[in-house]
């Protein structure tokens, strides 16, 4: 039985519309992640599942009752807060316990659920502390306690962790996810940042203009980008893409654009129409630096192979990015590369495409032939 | 949210209906009582014209109106001299600088009920503590409030003193505001006290200046209390003010339809002078 | 000569004080003297007297207008904070048609000058009877706009995450207000109701219009209304009945002082 049910859901803030007809089902304990970039209605969606939003058309259920006119006392869900919502003028032990009291739950089982989240999430030695007395990480930690104790049906989670600096977010992502898995709570959370979709997700959902892009596994989304959208959003660093056309040649697809031709597998271009203008997708870290030398490799305009002048070399550390513009042609692309063999700027390296790593999109940014064996 | 709707409607609704009664609709009978004759016991009358026509010539409403005029020209500039003069002086590093603030803010709590008749005293000719020092430093005493021509500008220099705590606060406010980095380059450009003053402070505070300006005028044009109780409005109508005048209609003549009609027309006058005055500082920052 | 600048700075600043504090002492001293000491500069009275309050007392219900006073202002503010905080609320966090006529229309109010409603007002409350009543003092002071505006303002700026929370864990839209909103705008709470409460004090032409009844007058009124009509029969009475009025704003102002200078000049960027 799903958890959370979204049917046609539709809302318009006067005439604009935030979200079209938007469907899905949460499975029973799950982590669903929606991400996408600002004024995708991302929050929206969450804040109408909390009550906070009204609908404008279509149904929201929780365990198949429906909740679309319920008050948001009534949903039994909890929320936490990009900000934390913490009230200031009271003590943690009171942040904690106020939505319990004022559900007349018995004193005896506030102090149980309190003691059993605090001792959760390490915060009983701050228990009279008010919120301006804590850290950022614990202000996040209290806010989970608020949603915790409140043993809700759903946990919704808005951009959490987009307040913490960046080694208390991953630390925090962790426990997110540490803490879902053992309660088994079903929980949507919402973040526009695509790493902790990532890491976080047991699914997710890819959001932009109020429609829902895809929906997967995070491993799907990676391998398997249904649009460009989609294709440029999940994964660091982004795709490159490169606009270019198809043709027949010696019975084979070939992708050709200024500077670089790549041969296509077959069933990658089963739909698309030749001399039909596409875009093709590679991830930085699909691309092989070959050498810096011309060498041993025939030359430049051969299938899947393609020349480059270095533009800059980001070092990371472990690997680094190395932006490259394609010789005979506009495009500027990006490898990642391992550290053993780092080509220098103005270098011209030699870089292969692998063909079975490659994307193609249509004019419409749909993707072209998705095939089985990535999938 | 029908829900916020209803919530709304019960929270902001009972002011809504507040407004219609005591602000809209008085707003908007004002405009009808000055076609109306009204003494509040019989039915009111249509008065056509006639109490626009009475205003017009009523030479007791314009000399109202001109002791206002000779009131605001005593009271607002020196208003801005005596609160600039003292917010330089507090916005320096002093000992005790909050007890200097809370001296000069003391007269601006006080009633000027109070501040009116502690002053009749004060200026009072034989017994008034005025004249006791000029008598002392070898002047002669000066009849303050029965000269009609020292009456106004006495009682302009009191209320200028019951309210500059209040201007002193909102220039200090003002001086804050200016960059410190502003007055570190004009002391490296080596301009002298002055010319910090000309060219840095008093520019700065222009939008202070304005709210004085203002705030002044509009304060000017409500006397009613200091003649009150002070004058009456003499000696020879010299501080009759426009609300005293308009007191006397409603309360002492019973005349409704004509009070309101100096209400409104005193209302456009403070309109049109606060917008001269505007235009006028405008012009000036121009040049 | 920096030395030199700086004493004349602060014997500067002294003359100024003295000229705005001495007035006062002046007063207060004098209430205790006899007649024929008034005249003179000494805040020492030479034979120190009662008399001045006896008779302020025994000639006009100064007791009474104390206890109106207290009542009118104490009622006003409290409504005026009640009120207005609701208001206010629906004004800055609520969603409901009509809203922004209602704001247009609050700001309208403030530029109109009382003097144009002054009529108006007083012949609606004879209209309604309420003439020689509370009603008359009280009921036309319920809200108040400049106050809306600045709790408004400050309502503004509460996160929305707090009503958020508040309404997740139960709350209603009051009960956020009071229980959330309230403990955090303490400040300009405090405004408003010194404001508030300072306006009410002190006001005058309004009563002098709606009240007649001597025991219904408020302190300011009835001080004028002996005064003028020579009831006081002497400057010390006169101004030991001015005492009255005094004592209980400079005993505040001597606590809140802070408090009573921002509230003046947050109130007043109205004008």
């Amino acid at each position: 039985m799903p958890s959370v049910t979204f049917e046609h859901v539709t809302k318009r803030f006067g005439d604009a519309t935030v979200i079209e007809d938007f469907d899905l089902q949460v499975a029973d304990g799950e982590l669903l992640v929606l991400v996408g970039g600002s004024g995708s209605g991302k929050s929206t969606i969450l804040r109408m599942l909390a009550g906070l939003e009204t609908v404008t058309s279509g149904r929201i259920r929780i365990d198949d009752r429906d909740v679309t006119d319920l008050a948001p006392r009534d949903r039994d869900v909890a929320m936490v807060f990009q900000d934390y919502g913490l009230y200031p003028h009271m003590t943690v032990r009171d942040n904690l316990s106020l939505g319990l009291r004022l559900r007349k739950i018995p004193r005896h089982e506030i102090d149980r659920r309190v003691a059993w989240a605090a001792g959760m999430l390490g915060l009983e030695p701050l228990l009279d502390r008010k919120p301006k007395q804590l850290s950022g990480g614990q202000r996040q930690r209290v806010a989970m306690g608020r949603a915790m104790v409140r043993e809700p049906k759903v946990f919704l989670f808005d951009e959490p962790l987009s307040n913490l600096d960046a080694g208390l977010r991953a630390q925090m992502r962790i426990e997110i996810g540490g803490l879902q898995r053992r309660l088994k709570t079903t929980t949507i959370y919402v973040t526009h940042d695509q790493v902790e979709a990532m890491t976080l997700g047991d699914r997710i959902v890819v959001l932009a203009d109020g429609r829902i892009q895809q929906i997967g596994r995070p491993i799907d989304l990676y391998r398997a980008p249904i649009n460009r959208f989609v294709a440029g959003f999940i994964g660091t660093p982004p795709m490159n893409f490169v606009e270019g056309t198809l043709r027949e040649s010696i019975g084979q697809a070939v992708f050709i654009t200024e500077g670089m031709s790549i041969g296509v597998p077959r069933e990658k271009t089963l739909t698309a129409n030749p001399t039909q203008s596409l875009t093709l997708g590679i991830r930085p870290e699909d691309l092989r630096v070959e050498s810096s030398a011309a060498q041993s490799v025939d030359d430049g305009s051969s299938a899947g192979v393609l020349r480059g002048r270095v533009v800059l070399v980001e070092r990371l550390g472990g690997t680094s990015h190395v932006h490259f513009d394609v010789a005979g042609g506009g495009s500027r692309m990006m490898a990642s590369v391992s550290n053993d063999r780092l080509p220098s700027v103005g270098e011209t390296i030699v870089v292969r495409v692998p063909p079975e790593r490659v994307h193609l999109f249509g004019a419409d940014g749909r993707a072209i032939g998705r095939t089985a064996e990535i999938v | 949210m029908r829900a916020e709707q209803k919530t709304a409607s019960l929270m902001a609704g009972p002011y809504a209906a507040f407004l219609l009664v005591f602000a809209v609709y008085p707003i908007a009978f004002a405009l009808v009582l000055v076609f109306l004759q009204w003494d509040l016991v019989t039915a009111p009358t249509f008065a056509g014209a006639d109490n626009i026509r009475l205003l017009v010539h009523d030479g007791r409403f314009w000399s109202a109106v001109a002791n206002t005029f000779v009131f605001l020209s005593i009271h607002v500039p020196l208003q801005i001299i005596t609160a600039l003069a003292l917010a330089l002086a507090l916005n320096r590093q002093l000992v005790g600088r909050s007890f200097w603030r809370a001296a000069f803010f003391l007269p601006v709590v006080i009633s000027g009920a109070v501040v009116a008749i502690l002053w009749s005293n004060l200026y009072a000719t034989d017994v008034g503590l005025i004249n006791h020092l000029l008598v002392k430093i070898g002047l002669s005493p000066v009849p303050w409030l029965t000269d009609p021509r020292t009456a106004m500008p006495a009682i302009a220099v009191m209320v200028t003193w019951k309210n500059v705590g209040f201007y002193v606060i909102i220039y200090l406010a003002g001086l804050q505001y200016i960059p410190r980095s502003c007055q570190e380059a004009i002391e490296i450009e080596g301009a002298s006290a002055w010319q910090r003053f000309r060219y840095l402070t008093l520019p700065s505070l222009l939008p202070q200046t304005i709210l004085v300006v203002t705030l002044s005028t509009i304060n000017g044009f409500q006397l009613f209390i200091e003649p009150y109780v002070m004058t009456g409005g003499g000696p020879l109508r010299r501080t009759y003010s426009v609300v005293l005048y308009l007191y006397n209609n409603a309360f002492a003549y019973q005349k409704m339809g004509y009070a309101a009609t100096i209400g409104v027309a005193l209302a456009l006058i403070i309109g049109i002078v606060v917008f001269a005055q505007r235009r006028l500082i405008g012009k000036a920052e121009a040049l | 000569m920096k030395l030199l600048r700086r004493i004349a700075l602060y014997a500067g600043l002294t003359v100024a004080a003295i000229t705005f504090i001495y007035p006062f002492l002046w007063m207060a001293s004098s209430t205790f003297k006899p007649p024929v000491e008034v005249g003179s500069l000494a805040l020492i009275p030479h034979d120190f007297t009662l008399d001045n309050y006896r008779t302020m007392w025994a000639r006009a219900p100064f007791g009474r207008a104390l206890v109106n006073s207290t009542f009118v202002a104490t009622t006003i503010t409290l409504a005026v904070l009640v009120f207005g905080s609701m208001t206010a609320y629906a004004m800055a966090r609520l969603n409901f048609r009509g809203r922004p006529a209602l704001n247009a229309a609050t700001i309208a109010v403030l530029m109109v000058p009382g003097q144009l409603t002054l009529i108006p007002l007083y012949t609606l409350i004879v209209q309604l009877g309420w003439v020689d009543t509370y009603a008359a003092l009280i009921v036309p002071y319920l809200f108040n706009a400049t106050a809306i505006l600045m709790l408004r303002q400050f309502f503004l700026q509460i996160p929305q995450s707090l009503i958020d929370s508040a309404r997740m864990d139960g709350m209603s839209e009051p009960r956020i207000l009071f229980t959330i909103f309230w403990p955090l705008s303490k400040p300009v709470l405090s405004i408003v109701a010194i404001f508030t409460f300072m306006g009410a004090w002190n006001e005058v032409l309004w009563p002098l219009l709606v009240v007649r009844e001597q025991n219904l007058m408020t302190l300011p009124q009835l001080l004028t209304v002996f005064a003028l009509g020579g009831g006081a029969g002497s400057v010390g009475v006169s101004l030991a009945s001015a005492m009255v009025l005094v004592v209980p704003v400079v005993a505040a102002y001597a606590f809140l002082q802070r408090n009573f200078i921002e509230s003046m000049a947050g109130s007043g960027i109205k004008g």
